[in-house]
């Protein structure tokens, strides 16, 4: 395992996955709003008409760029950092949908929306703890 | 029932995806360059690696089944059901990777875990 510095590691963590949540959630709405339009129309009609869409397209290519960037942040985090931490696309989803698909949300849902943001505050916070062990367990050493 | 069965395909290879797609990145290495030869070449071992390609085998599978499902349930039940998988991947993280999840950590965790069912309801 390589030890890198781990503090800086955390921001550039964070500053990937921003963008790939954002992504994704914005990718979701275009896809939902597509295929919804679409519906229910038999398998084959369904992907032909689905990859004859530039929206289905659009909606593909942002949560391709979101995946590169999730891609890339594991290549230095801890899966069980990114994958919690990733999870505050819900709550965007459901905001998002709420607002630009006009689904309606009730209070359930808004209340499933702060319980995951306090959640991903504690796992970001516990990224950041584990960093600081990490940084005093490993004083700084020259050279990689 | 059909939407049930495409969520659970969806959460289990999503979870088996995600385990898969770590490892291969963590063979590659860190990516710590913006330079765009050189992350031309990291791409070019990313998509050879075979832990990484697997991965992409069962992200693939959760890809066509969530559009699927998609067509005919809403987004803001289809997205929450689907986040079970956070959980499953942590289990994965700590079991098949060897990663530490500290207490606090798996208190988000179950926190997320809450809120993401308390969303699927209606």
């Amino acid at each position: 395992m390589k030890s890198t510095a781990r503090g800086t590691s955390l921001k550039k963590t964070i500053l990937v996955l921003i963008p790939a949540i954002f992504a994704q959630a914005a990718g979701n709405v275009f896809l939902s709003t597509k295929m919804r339009e679409i519906g229910n129309s038999g398998w084959l009609p369904l992907v032909s008409r689905a990859l004859e869409s530039p929206t289905v397209w659009f909606g593909t290519a942002l949560l391709i760029i979101s995946f590169v960037l999730f891609a890339s942040a594991l290549s230095w985090a801890d899966l069980s950092f990114v994958v919690p931490a990733i999870s505050a696309e819900v709550a965007l989803n459901v905001v998002f949908a709420n607002y630009f698909l006009h689904e309606v949300v009730s209070l359930t849902r808004w209340a499933g929306v702060l319980f995951i943001s306090i959640g991903v505050v504690l796992v970001l916070q516990s990224g950041r703890q584990k960093a600081q062990q990490k940084s005093e367990e490993i004083p700084r050493s020259g050279g990689r | 029932m059909k939407t049930a069965i495409l969520i659970a395909i969806i959460v289990l290879a999503d979870a088996a995806g995600d385990v898969l797609l770590t490892r291969g990145m963590k063979q590659v290495g860190e990516i710590s360059t913006i330079n765009p030869r050189a992350l031309f070449g990291i791409g070019g071992r990313v998509i050879t690696n075979k832990s990484f390609l697997s991965g992409i085998f069962f992200i693939t599978i959760t890809y066509v089944s969530f559009l699927i499902v998609l067509s005919w349930a809403d987004l803001s039940l289809v997205f929450p059901a689907k986040s079970l998988v956070y959980v499953l991947s942590t289990f994965g993280a700590k079991f098949f990777l060897e990663e530490t999840v500290t207490f606090q950590r798996w208190l988000g965790i179950v926190l997320v875990c809450l809120g993401v069912a308390l969303t699927s309801l209606p």
